[in-house]
């Protein structure tokens, strides 16, 4: 017999108490106390020590001749035990038999994110996260498991605490308070989300305090933000573009009057592009280099045996990388919960926050991003007397046509677009425990969302539309929003284990939501000066008011079941009725059904060691998608009004038709996983899904002799499939190195089934834009245009290639697609030019700790899948009338001249502008997308502070991509119109100093 | 239940519309405000179209252009957004009158108001029809509301003269069933010399001459109808729904109404900065300028030409710019792009021309043709005509129609009515070739295209849209495209 004493703790060195420590191959075991300390007798030196805790890998240990032992245990790299929020409750990770990710929120906690969308990126397979703009306050794109509608809205639910807020968090919840984030992807685990699950659920769930002593934690960041330069589209300078115009006028000249013209003919204004001493690089002019971010969080947490809170206080605010623009946020938080007797308790968790931005809108080359690429760079931003050059360009003398445009300077300055929000989010429950298995939860939710939208445009500046010069009448515009969203639950639950084996789980529940939203918008023109900017003061004004409602009622319910942790089943049922629903097809039944088995507990795996779990799972569920807009299904009779008597008399025009049918959009969705961890510390995931979504409410086109253009239909089917791998390791090296990485791949491939029969398609976009066409047998939203075979060099290769009515040398020579010898003026010979989805998209984090540092990195990247820069048939328009790209230099100007063969002539504006592959670019890439660096104070035992870390993150640190365009996540437009760019908001490298101290 | 009950408190629906006369005049009144959007564009398909008008040249913005470019140079084809444009906006506007006509024969409202609102909206729909049958030939007819949108896959291009039948027993209705006279109060509802005046243009354009001359003559019989001595008071918003106006669209601007008009912003000459329009830096569109061949054809001393046109501008700088622009529906009004100009669809002139017509093509040159025709003449200070042949007097109708009815959206029917098929091809490219050799304005160094100003048989009739074919493959696309 022989005594050990020893302390177990885990690898950054907290104590572990109830470790259990056993002899191996006898019963003779201990559990470590409070400190983690254990004593045990053990029968010899040979003696080995199984040391388990749960989420930590068990350790044996050799007693040898040692006395005492230091046991340092290793979270267990699956954490197989750890608890994971689903709907409507929770669930042991190695329970989950559906798709099911969680973020892991330490690898994120460094990165500078204003709103929990952020804290998605690269974390999840089957989830891609683009960050579209860099808007400030701009939640990310999120889309699960790809494209699934062609009519409704493709974004995740939200649930934020169990309460379902809608498609968005609308930046209501700051990241410091976020204590776990679960994203539910396959119907299994979204089908008790009803009618909102088939495009994924975003679980968030927000700090709660627990027993132990009162703890303070502040969290300070701050840092600068910029555009590199090598995410900056380059333009000609002012030279340059002199250059530009005079050459431009004199290739005209040749091909009208063939021959070249004297010096003394070019028009004066051209003729010296040598006087441009000076140039303005107006992009460079309304960016801010050095743009500051700050972020502070202060929360106070504790608890006692009865009672446990958690309140918070943030503070961000962002300039943006553009000029003037900004977004900033205050919020609070108080979570409080306590229990009344050993059966009830209560709780309340509450967050009010307020939102200012003064923002800038994006996405159009008319607006100020686009416009700073191609104002005239032969103006300056000043006059000499210190004011704003209130007119850029727009001369229009002979050879010099170049649009006329506001100052983006002047413009950022003094247009005023502002956004004031107040939300005020709760929840509230009770409950009960009862008859020992028993718990009954009553919950209440509310959103109260208050909204100001303001914008004011003086008369000083210049109008947006081309060749506008001030004054101009001043613009106010004032949106008043109310929103009020309630929702309260019902949910009974009954869990327990029979004869060991028999682990049983039941849920039956019932809700309620309503939600309705009131505006009042008032805008005004014509203001007898710019300082009172009011509506009263305007001599024209007019005000609008509204209001719109829907509300769900449903019942649900889950058993799970599992036999000897073995076998495992979950099954989920759901009737949901909805207001957005015609009055004859209002309820729907989501069903689903998941199973799986833990082979490695079988008895011919059992002895595996190195084997810690494996486990296949199958699914099949059913889901809905309800972002249709309220009121669908009802006529509508819109007001038409006319003159009679010379007095106004108010009319009314049918506008849309009733469909009592109109129904649900509904999703299938099977899934197949596995989950495997082998040596304690790699995690292998793999999942195989196929989901087909069918009776979208889809806008069909009609006949327009009907009297209306479309309707809404439940029409045309969906598919997308995919694969979804994720491998994730966890080795302590060495005592002072640890190690870990994740890498996650998903592919997903979009089908578009049926629209309307098999010729219909869905056509978004111009004949001189970007076209998004779904059509049956390909993926949702492909481009589409004319093929560029490149540039006609000689009258000779027109005459014998098909025909293009006034095409000249130098015009695009497009593809005869339809090989009729004609390339006809109109979509006829139009193809697909480019594919917006990528092929697939993959994440990589690697993270180490050695001693007091730890760093982490995050790559992300997506492969082969294309942009429509539309903004290029600005940048790259060769009229004159804008300044333009670089790449302008490499046009073609003669035969002898032909410039690099994919850049047209200055000569014509046909053949160049049209849908075409020339504006289609490969947005492939890799992104660093953050790095971090860490340092943990060593803190006497008993000093002030009890924790105290110092970290620097880069965020967006370098973009690997041949794209043209500064971001290749850029979407324009979104939804089912995917790939386009036309100049948004540009995404800025964040730097960030940062510091936690805990009391 | 109830809690899932939603209803739009914004807007009513049709199941509680439709019931009381209030509401009937108010569907009514929908009607007629559907026609202010289709004359707002009509210029495109009835004026710019033709010899009257061309396009102030943008050698800048040749981005948009194309679109409406098209029209006024003969390219369009069936993916030409305007005409997709206008064909909706007609079948969206026969739709609604469908709905209202089916609705009212349920509604229980006094038989008399019944009976004026049924010949309103008949009215319109003999119009419309009238208008699809000139523009795209055989057109689908639909004469009940459409309330599963199914039903609308099953219809296909009825001949025109079922066409033509439709609106003669529309318009046989409006003429028996709307008044005679309309009050101040009501001025702007159709009255019965309204659709005589309808009758009477789709009989000329079926080459129905007696019955023509028979409907023109009852409107005259009318008596309530003269010229107005001065030709620029017919346009003056200040003067609007005279005697000699017989159907206008009402507008009313400067005000928030929204039912001001805005067409003039369209004709405004680019880059004139204010010079022309009143307000500081605002340009027009430079659509539907006058054509120099328009400008060259008024005779001397016609008192027409200074209220119709003006040659050019002084600019804010004080330089005399020779870009010629309408000037009929130019009218000071104080709100920018808020005028107040209604626009006349048949007036008094218009009948007198067409009876010269009628009877020209019947019994040839007699005083009476050329009465009518000189009743116009002399109102324009111009001296009476005689001594025609029967050919030289259609000549001579056709020309005064031309400066008379100028920019009023009546010269593409009127050409196609008078010429054959064949003349109006020689015709159209004798101007096209006019306007290479010589464009109204300048095109700086930006060639034609060769296909420009080349006008083909088949383009008497506009291509049915890319769009409706798509939509429905029973659909036959016009011969030619």
């Amino acid at each position: 017999q022989k005594q050990i004493d020893g302390v177990v703790s885990s690898s950054d060195g907290t104590p572990l108490p109830g470790a259990n420590i056993v002899e191996k191959g006898t019963t003779n075991g201990v559990t470590a106390d409070f400190d983690g300390n254990f004593t045990i007798n053990v029968s010899n030196d040979s003696s080995v020590l199984s040391v388990s805790y749960i989420g930590f890998s068990t350790k044996e240990v050799v007693v040898n001749d040692k006395s005492s032992l230091n046991i340092v245990l290793e979270e267990n790299a699956a954490g197989l035990e750890e608890v994971v929020v689903v709907g409507y409750g929770t669930k042991r990770k190695r329970d989950i038999v559906s798709a099911v990710s969680v973020v892991d929120l330490k690898e994120v906690k460094d990165v500078p994110a204003t709103d929990a969308s952020r804290l998605l990126l690269g974390q999840a397979p089957g989830v891609i996260v683009g960050q579209t703009s860099g808007r400030p306050g701009q939640e990310l794109n999120i889309v699960v498991r790809g494209l699934s509608s062609l009519g409704a809205d493709s974004k995740p639910l939200y649930v934020i605490d169990g309460f379902p807020v809608g498609t968005s968090t609308g930046l209501s919840i700051d990241p410091a308070d976020i204590e776990s984030m679960t994203v539910l992807k396959d119907a299994a685990s979204t089908a008790i989300y009803g009618a909102r699950g088939s495009n994924g659920v975003i679980l968030i769930n927000t700090k709660q305090g627990s027993e132990g002593r009162t703890s303070v934690t502040l969290d300070v960041v701050s840092g600068l933000q910029q555009v590199p330069d090598s995410r900056r589209e380059k333009m000609l300078n002012a030279q340059e573009f002199g250059q530009f115009q005079k050459e431009s006028w004199i290739d005209k000249y040749i091909l009208n009057q063939g021959r070249e013209p004297l010096e003394s003919e070019i028009p004066l204004r051209i003729r010296t592009p040598e006087q441009y001493m000076t140039s303005t690089d107006w992009f460079d002019e309304i960016v801010n280099d050095a743009a500051l971010f700050k972020k502070y969080n202060l929360t106070i947490t504790s608890g006692s045996e009865k009672t446990k809170s958690v309140i918070s206080m943030g503070y961000l605010d962002q300039e943006g990388v553009i000029i003037k623009t900004n977004f900033e946020r205050f919020n609070l938080r108080a979570n409080v919960n306590t229990k009344i007797t050993d059966e009830i308790t209560v709780g309340l968790n509450v967050t009010g926050s307020r939102t200012n931005e003064r923002f800038i809108d994006d996405g159009s080359r008319n607006l100020v991003v686009g416009r700073a690429l191609w104002a005239d760079p032969r103006e300056p931003v000043y006059n000499p007397d210190g004011s704003f050059n209130d007119y850029i360009g727009g001369y229009g003398g002979e050879g010099d046509l170049i649009f006329g445009s506001p100052n983006p300077v002047q413009l950022l300055h003094e247009e005023k677009n502002t956004r004031h929000i107040n939300r005020l989010l709760s929840n509230a429950f009770i409950e009960f425990e009862f008859l020992k298995d028993f718990k009954f939860k009553s919950l209440v939710n509310t959103s109260l969302i208050g909204s100001r939208e303001n914008s004011f445009r003086p008369s000083t500046l210049a109008a947006n539309s081309f060749n506008s010069p001030p004054p101009r009448d001043a613009v106010l515009s004032e949106t008043y929003t109310e929103e009020v969203n309630w929702s309260t639950d019902q949910l009974l639950s009954y869990s327990k284990v029979i004869q060991e084996d028999h682990a049983l789980d039941v849920l039956l529940g019932y809700t309620a939501q309503e939600a309705t939203l009131r505006n009042i918008d008032g805008s005004g023109q014509k203001f007898p000066d710019d300082q009172v900017q009011f509506l009263q003061n305007a001599e024209v004004f007019s005000v609008e008011s509204g209001e719109s409602s829907w509300s769900l009622l449903a019942y649900f319910a889950r058993l799970n079941y599992a036999y000897k942790d073995k076998y495992l089943v979950s099954a989920t049922y759901r009737r949901e009725g909805s207001s957005r629903f015609g009055s004859e097809n209002r309820w729907g039944n989501f069903p689903s059904v998941s199973l799986g088995w833990r082979v490695s507990d079988e008895y011919f795996l059992k002895e595996i060691d190195w084997l810690n779990d494996l486990k296949l799972r199958a699914s099949f569920g059913v889901t809905g998608n309800n972002n249709i807009g309220n009121y669908r299904s009802l006529s509508t009779l819109a007001p038409e009004n006319y003159i009679l008597g010379n007095s106004f008399q108010p009319g009314k025009v049918l506008n849309s038709l009733a469909n009592p049918q109109l129904g649900w959009e509904e999703s299938d969705q099977y899934n197949y996983g596995l989950d495997l961890t082998i040596f304690n510390n790699l995690v292998f995931t793999a999942e195989y899904y196929k989901k087909t979504t069918k009776n979208m409410l889809l806008p069909v086109n009609i006949p327009v002799i009907s009297g209306f253009e479309t309707t809404f239909t439940n029409i045309g089917k969906v598919q997308n499939t995919g694969l979804e791998f994720a491998l994730g390791y966890r080795k302590q090296i060495t005592d002072n190195l640890r190690l870990r990485g994740n890498f996650n791949i998903s592919f997903n491939d979009n089908k578009v089934l049926e629209i309307n029969g098999d010729n219909d398609e869905i056509r978004n976009g111009g004949f001189y834009s970007t076209n998004n066409v779904s059509q049956v047998g390909r993926p949702i939203g492909m481009l589409h245009g004319f093929r560029n075979l490149g540039v006609f060099r000689t009258e000779e290769q027109i005459n014998s290639s098909p025909t293009q009515d006034g095409a000249i040398p130098g015009s695009f020579i497009y593809f005869d697609a339809n090989g009729d010898g004609e390339i006809s003026y109109d979509t006829t010979d139009w193809v697909e030019i480019g594919n917006p989805h990528p092929e697939y998209v993959w994440s990589f984090t690697l993270g180490a700790d050695y001693k007091a540092f730890d760093f982490n990195a995050v790559l992300t990247g997506a492969e082969n899948y294309d942009v429509y820069r539309n903004i290029e048939s600005t940048t790259l328009n060769l009229d004159g009338v804008f300044n333009v790209d670089v790449r302008a230099k490499e046009r073609f100007r003669s035969a002898d001249n032909p410039g690099n063969g994919i850049v047209p002539t200055s000569n014509f504006w046909k053949w160049e502008r049209e849908s075409n592959s020339f504006y289609v670019h490969d947005a492939s890439h890799m992104w660093i997308r953050s790095v971090s660096l860490g340092y943990t104070l060593p803190l006497d035992e008993g000093a002030l502070l009890s924790n105290a870390r110092i970290y620097i993150n880069a965020d967006n640190l370098y973009l690997f991509s041949d794209f043209p365009g500064g971001n290749p996540q850029v979407s324009t437009a979104g939804g089912i119109n995917p790939g386009r760019d036309d100049s948004a908001y540009p995404v800025p490298r964040t730097i960030t100093l940062g510091a936690t101290l805990s009391f | 239940k109830e809690f899932l009950d939603k209803k739009n408190p914004t807007q009513l629906g049709e199941e509680t519309f439709y019931n009381t006369e209030v509401q009937v005049n108010q569907a009514v009144i929908g009607i007629y405000s559907q026609l202010q959007d289709i004359i707002a564009d009509q210029w495109l398909f009835q004026e710019f179209i033709t010899d009257n008008t061309t396009v102030h040249f943008n050698e800048g913005n040749r981005g948009n252009g194309p679109n409406i470019e098209s029209i006024e140079y003969w390219q369009y084809n069936s993916n030409t957004g305007k005409i997709y444009d206008v064909y909706r906006r007609i079948y969206n506007a026969l739709g609604n009158i469908n709905t209202v006509l089916s609705k009212l024969s349920e509604t229980e409202i006094e038989a008399s108001a019944k009976s004026r609102f049924e010949g309103e909206a008949r009215f319109f729909r003999a119009y419309y029809y009238f208008l699809l049958s000139q523009y795209f030939g055989d057109a689908i007819i639909v004469e009940e509301s459409i309330q599963d949108p199914s039903e609308a896959f099953e219809y296909s291009r009825s001949p025109i003269s079922e066409i033509y039948a439709l609106i003669e027993n529309d318009l046989a209705f409006s003429i028996s069933s709307l008044p005679k006279e309309i009050s101040a109060s009501e001025a702007g509802r159709l009255s019965k010399g309204a659709a005589l005046t309808l009758q009477a243009k789709v009989s000329l354009t079926q080459k129905d001459y007696v019955k023509a001359k028979t409907v023109l003559e009852e409107v005259i019989d009318l008596g309530i109808y003269s010229l107005l001595p001065n030709y620029a008071d017919i346009f003056d918003p200040n003067n609007k729904n005279h005697r000699e106006s017989i159907f206008e669209v009402q507008f009313q601007g400067d005000n928030d109404l929204g039912e001001s008009s805005g067409f003039i912003y369209n004709f405004y000459p680019l880059f004139s900065q204010g010079a022309v329009t009143g307000f500081s830096g605002v340009d027009g569109n430079g659509w539907n300028i006058p054509t120099l061949d328009l400008i060259n054809s008024y005779e001397e001393g016609d008192l027409r030409k200074d209220v119709s046109l003006s040659e050019g501008y002084t600019n804010n700088e004080g330089t005399f710019v020779d870009v010629p622009f309408i000037k009929k529906f130019h009218h000071t009004h104080s709100v920018q792009g808020r005028p107040d100009d209604n626009w006349p669809v048949f007036r008094y002139a218009d009948v007198l021309l067409m009876l010269a017509e009628a009877i020209n093509e019947t019994s040839g040159s007699t005083n009476e043709s050329l009465g009518y025709l000189n009743q116009v003449r002399e109102r324009a200070g111009l001296d009476p005509v005689s001594g025609l042949s029967q050919d030289q007097l259609k000549d001579a109708i056709r020309h005064e129609r031309r400066i008379e009815l100028a920019f009023e959206n009546h010269r593409w029917f009127d050409l196609k009515r008078t010429f054959t098929p064949s003349e109006l091809v020689t015709f159209l490219n004798a101007h096209g070739e006019n306007e290479r050799a010589n464009p109204t304005t300048s095109r700086g160094q930006i060639g034609f295209s060769p296909g420009d100003y080349k006008f083909e048989a088949h383009e008497i009739l506009f291509p049915l849209p890319e769009r409706e074919l798509l939509v429905n493959p029973n659909l036959k696309q016009n011969e030619g495209y």
